[in-house]
């Protein structure tokens, strides 16, 4: 049995020293959180912060989310290659190059190297995706983008933007001059470089007060304490092969069968590694949707830790013992200049999580997940126009009011504040009042939709749906949905969650059915409406407790109608507070449902 | 005599505090009847009485004021026993309470169901009507609809009602004509409107606030009158408050109002107590302030001598809890006490909580069938409690328990039970040292000049240690520690908040429209003073703008430096405040951008007692020699002899050098090698951090 734990390993120490660092990283999310300016941001919480070893591995990462964290220690990498020798204390590096270990241009990620007596011991990263970027359209997801050159962003691959502590200033210049709502942007910018600052200063204190030594050797325990756990987690799997696929949706006639996606996880529990390989997948296509490697990566390692022991820690130590195969110029492998990947972080990053965890459910019984709901619709539409209240103002914002349903798994109906499947419940949800007095925008409605889950064992969480449109001047609104053709699909037996859909409503109240991907003017009087997509069930839905169908249908999760076709739950009692499970008739039922699908 | 009490009825304990007309503060307790409050209630006073050699009728007839603290509201709320209760909510938006504000401890955990909602969907009912963010009606209210349905909540048998309109608190006309439909058409049924409880932005909040408020009333409104029949018919004659959330107390009149303000009210008191005896002991007005029970561990601090506030308490876990929404003393709770669990995970990392042995089974120490190795047990391994004198000597522990359990994890990690027990308090320490770190950074509060004042009956186990590890320098246990939320109470003064929300850029002022609101909360402030009984002139009002930059959407409270904006030359002092209190909290200050204040807030005070006057400073000198020594552990695999002192040994002025161990009859106070303790001459420890 591999052992990775050194000898001189301290259980206790490494301990005291792992809650430091972890309150080190709760204190630059809470400064980014709470001083930030845009919605995206400080309502929806679209930022991780992590903090990289100075020889680029991730150390930690607390809460993050998965997406942004996972290849962090790629930019720090950018950083140090592009710096060489010019790496001081008192930088800070903007870096959003997909091409160099970012995400996708929209995430603007602010790298701190950290000197100790003159060593870079680590470098200090936080991550926020941004209102805007500069982009040709008023949206960081440009998804109709054939190439980098088409989304127009600025793109810093780690350019200094603070040296001995002070601003340079021609890059804010720069920025101003290209970026909309500048002082927007500007006041992100100082909360993203405060946060890493804040890194900064707390693990020189924590070096000062353990000594550059003891914190070497917890780095060094703390890779080997996380590999072993996940070499644990593995020799817990069967030795096997598990293959899976799925697809993006269909993008008008550019893709009009959509992108289908292959994955191959190879189970090795005698040498506890698992070795994903995504080689079988398109080139690259001529739009946004192509991955980055940072969110090829973190969306395939994402699926995996979603299956396995969720306490593992997540960094580079347990990271060894995955292996990933990609392929240079794959639309989910390594992307080839000048692809764009504008929207790499969710659309086909998403389907990758999606069919890493289902993939799992082959295993049997207690493995594995369903698909979570997925699709940014429009409900996370970003908005650009000018505020009649405010001498016409402009504005542009990511909104988060709905979200996308979670997966049913072996333990637990699917999670309602989902989101997609990348976020996994993390981010916030936008309130319809800051809404309402940030943007000039009437939100018609917004509630979950009763029996959009997909049944299951463990339902998939419902779908939810939502309307708004301007107030007084017209307003652009721009979504890359995808789910809307093809839907989170159910495992062991479960049902698919719904799919999205979207209208555009006139001010005659004529309705106009709107494609997955939509870039569109509402003017007032009008408005968009739709639904995100319902998470997929685990199991079948006949074994599914019945005090769990009655509880739903109660609370309006579920229908009557579907209780009785779908899960063949029979009640008695008709008034809501008498409903009680008629068990006599659900057996009957159940076996008569079975009988059906037998013949 | 004239005593003054204080009772913190806990969910095992009633705590109780008299105050003699000297300013002495005598304990009592007792366990709590949580069917007749009052029940525990008399005997905690009986046991106070017994100490001060008086009779239990004597001291309730010589007492002028009364102050209650309960937890059952926040029972009530946990046990989901409070009242059947509707919430009416703007049609098109009935999932406020289910939705909540997003967000997620684990991503990669799926073993949870998603919380109920604190009212379930089924009793939500949706109401026609739409007011916009400027405060226009976008769809009138539908009165016959609404009349339609609240005669509905009424055959359905519902006992509360809670009502939150989106934008209300821009324009209140829809709220105030559905609680109008509910007394013509209900009445008698209790209702809460939103925009009158917590006029804030954020729908969730305000629903959430409303909902638990409405949920309260007819069981707070019972419980409170009960209370009160109870003491008049133990021939008690005087004043009755009860304390609050926010930091202070109220009339019982006022919290049958807005009950909610009950909940969590005993965790609020401890930062009350803990200003007073930092100033009592000239050690300055940033505080933090710990409060160590079996099962959890609280911290708050007090900046500037000031309580500081949160709107983000939740009632359970954070995201899945129920958010209390009013701005309520910040206490934070961590799940780590002397029950915490010591273990080592399967990548031999050494690890404490959160799992815990709770009352029952209890640590191995109790042998009340407990095995798992915990902070107690521990404690008990080291040395540091007498098996035979815990809690005065009114429970025995087993040592070879303790030992047997630490010793679990002990042979995992190939170090000797003591050198394990040692690394197992240590550990817990600084999780409570994370735990410290979180509430202080919040406020821009600096540990290191900072007093720690620790109660609870496991505080003095290490709160040295974690003294030493934030690098506080002043440190007291005062002699109320473990009753420091009754003591509290002794200090409190009758606290009462208004607000309400006026949207004003910094760009736009409108320093008349600003004075208006000051106005109005002014005079509901007043109305509320003058109801109070034979007081009324020794009061202060603080008046606060909820502020944020332009753009941002988490507000931070700002003092206002005058009364009121005259004209717009005061309006720059009020900005200025705000960049420093930016800069405080986040290390960032944006001079040009623009400053949105969201709404306003005034905080009326009513003083009940005069500051506690410092004793004459007491002679430092040593301590009379110890009869006793224990063997005690501090790290290393052998014991030091470690003298034994007893509360009754030492005398104002003592100082005794570590290490030591100091036994009063509810606490044990551990003085680590190289540390010192004294006794001030108002009769606390004073630890001496090395």
């Amino acid at each position: 049995m591999t052992n990775t734990t050194e000898a001189d390993f301290d259980p206790y120490m490494t301990a005291i020293i792992a809650n430091r660092i972890d309150g080190i990283i709760r204190e630059m999310t809470n400064t980014l959180l709470r001083a930030a300016r845009s919605g995206v941001i400080n309502g929806a919480r679209d930022f991780s912060c992590s903090i990289c070893t100075g020889d680029n591995r991730l150390l930690a990462s607390a809460e993050g989310l998965p997406i942004h964290i996972f290849g962090s220690h790629m930019q720090t990498k950018a950083m140090c290659d592009f710096a060489g020798d010019e790496l001081r204390e008192g930088d800070c590096y903007l870096h959003n190059d997909p091409y160099s270990g970012n995400t996708h241009a929209g995430d603007h990620t602010y790298l701190v190297p950290v000197f100790v007596d003159g060593e870079h011991l680590f470098t200090a990263v936080a991550k926020a995706h941004q209102a805007d970027i500069g982009n040709a359209l008023p949206t960081t997801y440009m998804a109709g983008a054939k190439d980098q050159y088409a989304e127009g962003a600025l793109i810093f691959p780690a350019v200094r933007i603070q040296k001995d502590y002070q601003m340079v200033e021609d890059v804010v210049r720069m920025c101003r001059s290209r970026i909309r709502v500048p002082d927007q942007w500007y006041g992100d910018f100082l909360a993203g470089i405060g946060s890493a600052r804040i890194a900064e200063r707390r693990l020189k204190e924590l070096c000062a007060k353990y000594g550059k030594d003891q914190i070497k050797a917890f780095v060094r325990h703390w890779f080997a304490y996380s590999e072993q756990r996940m070499v644990q987690a593995i020799r817990n799997l069967p030795r096997v092969t598990l293959r899976n696929s799925g697809a993006h949706d269909p993008f008008g006639d550019l893709l009009p069968d959509g992108i289908p996606l292959n994955v191959s996880i190879d189970i090795d529990p005698d040498e506890a590694m698992i070795e994903i390989d995504l080689t079988d997948n398109v080139d690259n296509v001529e739009c946004g949707f192509n991955e980055s490697e940072a969110c090829t990566s973190a969306s395939t390692i994402t699926g995996i830790f979603n299956a396995l022991d969720t306490s593992v820690p997540r960094n580079s130590g347990s990271f060894r013992r995955i292996r990933l195969r990609l392929r240079d110029g794959c639309v989910a492998g390594r992307p080839q200049f000048p692809h764009s990947c504008s929207v790499a972080t969710t659309n086909i990053a998403d389907r990758l999580v999606n069919i890493v965890q289902s993939a799992f459910a082959e295993l049997g019984d207690g493995w594995g997940l369903a698909e979570g709901g997925l699709g940014m619709g429009a409900g996370c539409a970003v908005v650009s126009g000018k505020d009649h209240r405010v001498d016409n103002a402009a504005y542009v914002n990511q909104l988060f009011l709905a979200n996308a349903g979670g997966p049913g798994s072996p333990l637990a109906d699917g999670w309602i504040t989902y989101g997609l499947p990348v976020a996994a419940g993390l981010m916030y949800r936008d309130s319809v009042e800051i809404d309402e007095l940030k943007h000039p925008i009437a939100i018609r409605f917004l509630r979950l939709m009763p029996g959009t889950g997909g049944a299951g064992k463990y339902r998939g969480a419902p779908a939810m749906e939502v309307a708004y449109g301007p107030k007084e001047r017209p307003m652009e609104v721009i979504w890359p949905c995808d789910g809307t053709v093809y839907a989170p699909k159910g495992v062991r037996g479960g049902h698919d969650g719904l799919r999205c859909q979207h209208w555009k409503v006139g001010a005659n109240g004529q309705e106009e059915e709107l494609p997955n991907i939509a870039v569109l003017t509402v003017r007032k009087d009008e408005y968009v409406k739709g639904n995100q997509a319902g998470g997929g069930g685990y199991g079948d839905p006949l074994e599914r407790d019945p005090r769990r169908v009655l509880t739903d249908v109660l609370e309006r999760y579920e229908t009557r109608d579907r209780a009785r076709d779908i899960y063949g739950v029979v009640f008695s009692g008709a008034d809501a507070e008498a409903m009680k499970v008629d068990d006599a008739a659900t057996r009957a039922r159940r076996s008569e449902l079975r009988s059906k699908r037998a013949a | 005599m004239t005593y003054r009490i204080s009772v913190d009825t806990g969910g095992t304990f009633t705590d109780v505090v008299v105050s003699d007309s000297a300013g002495t503060f005598t304990i009592g307790k007792s366990l709590t009847t949580p069917n007749r409050i009052f029940e525990g209630m008399r005997s905690a006073i009986a046991h106070a009485a017994e100490h001060l050699g008086v009779a239990l009728e004597d001291l309730l007839r010589e007492t002028s004021l009364l102050i209650y603290g309960t937890t059952r509201a926040t029972n009530a709320i946990v046990t989901k026993s409070a009242a059947r209760t509707a919430l009416l909510t703007t049609a098109g938006f009935p999932d406020v309470l289910v939705l909540k504000e997003g967000g997620k401890f684990n991503p990669h955990d799926f073993s949870q169901d998603y919380p109920h909602p604190y009212i379930p969907r089924r009793h939500t009912f949706e109401i026609e009507e739409r007011i916009d963010s400027e405060g226009q009606t976008v769809i009138p209210l539908n009165v016959a609809e609404a009349r339609k349905t609240i005669a509905g909540l009424g055959e359905q048998g519902f006992e509360a009602i809670a009502v939150c309109f989106l934008w209300s608190i821009a324009n209140p006309a829809h709220e105030l004509q559905v609680g109008s439909l509910i007394e013509e058409v209900l009445p008698g049924v209790p209702y809460t409107l939103s925009h009158q409880l917590i006029p804030v932005v954020r729908e969730y909040r305000r629903a959430s606030a409303t909902a638990i408020d409405a949920s309260l009333k007819p069981l707070m409104q019972a419980h409170l009158r009960d209370l009160e029949n109870d003491l008049r018919l133990a021939g008690y004659q005087g004043e009755i408050l009860v304390s609050t959330a926010a930091g202070g107390c109220s009339s019982i009149d006022g919290l049958i109002e807005k009950p909610i303000y009950t909940v969590g009210s005993g965790p609020a008191m401890a930062p009350v107590a803990a200003i007073n005896y930092s100033r009592l002991e000239r050690m300055g007005e940033d505080v933090i302030v710990c409060d160590t029970g079996g099962t959890t561990f609280d911290v708050g601090v007090v900046r500037d001598g000031h309580l500081t506030f949160s709107r983000d308490t939740w009632l359970g876990p954070r995201y899945t809890g129920d958010l209390l929404g009013i701005s309520a003393v910040d206490m934070r709770s961590i799940g780590a006490g002397g029950g915490s669990i010591a273990w080592i995970d399967d990548g031999g990392l050494m690890r404490v909580g959160p799992m815990s042995a709770g009352s029952v089974p209890g640590p191995a120490c109790y042998g009340q069938g407990g095995t798992r190795p915990t902070v107690s047990d521990a404690a008990v391994v080291l040395g540091y409690f007498d098996p035979d004198y815990f809690l005065g000597g009114r429970m025995q522990l087993d040592v070879e328990a303790a030992r047997r359990a630490v010793n679990e994890v002990a042979v995992q990690i190939g170090l000797s039970v003591e050198e394990t027990a040692f690394r197992i308090l240590s550990l817990a320490s600084d999780l409570m040292v994370r735990a410290i770190g979180d509430v202080t950074i919040n406020e821009g509060v600096n540990p290191r000049e900072s007093t720690i004042v620790a109660g609870g009956g496991a505080a003095g186990v290490n709160i040295m240690l974690i003294a030493k590890e934030l690098g506080c320098r002043n440190v007291v246990l005062p002699n109320s520690a473990s009753a420091l939320s009754a003591a509290g109470m002794q200090f409190a003064h009758i606290v009462a908040e208004e607000a309400q929300s006026l949207v004003m850029p910094s760009n736009r002022f409108d320093s008349e429209r600003v004075n208006e609101v000051l106005d109005r909360l002014d005079e509901k402030l007043h109305a509320f003073r003058r109801r109070l009984p034979g007081r009324g002139d020794a009061y202060t009002i603080e008046r606060f703008g909820e502020a944020r930059y332009l753009g941002q959407i988490w507000e931070l409270d700002t003092p206002l430096a005058t009364e009121r904006f005259a004209g717009n030359g005061d309006v720059p002092a009020y900005l200025d405040a705000f960049h420093d209190v930016h800069e405080r909290v986040f290390a960032v200050r944006d001079a040009n951008s623009p400053i949105e204040t969201v709404s306003w807030k005034a905080r009326l005070m009513v003083a009940l007692s005069e500051p506690l006057k410092p004793s004459p400073p007491a002679e430092v000198r040593a301590a009379k020699a110890s009869a006793t020594n224990r063997p005690c552990f501090f790290g290393d695999s052998t014991p030091a002899e470690v003298p034994i002192f007893k509360a009754e040994d030492l005398v104002r002025g003592s100082r005794i050098e570590g290490p030591a161990i100091i036994e009063e009859t509810t606490t044990t106070l551990v003085v680590y090698p190289e540390m010192a303790v004294s006794i001030s001459g108002n009769g606390h420890y004073l630890l001496e951090i090395a």
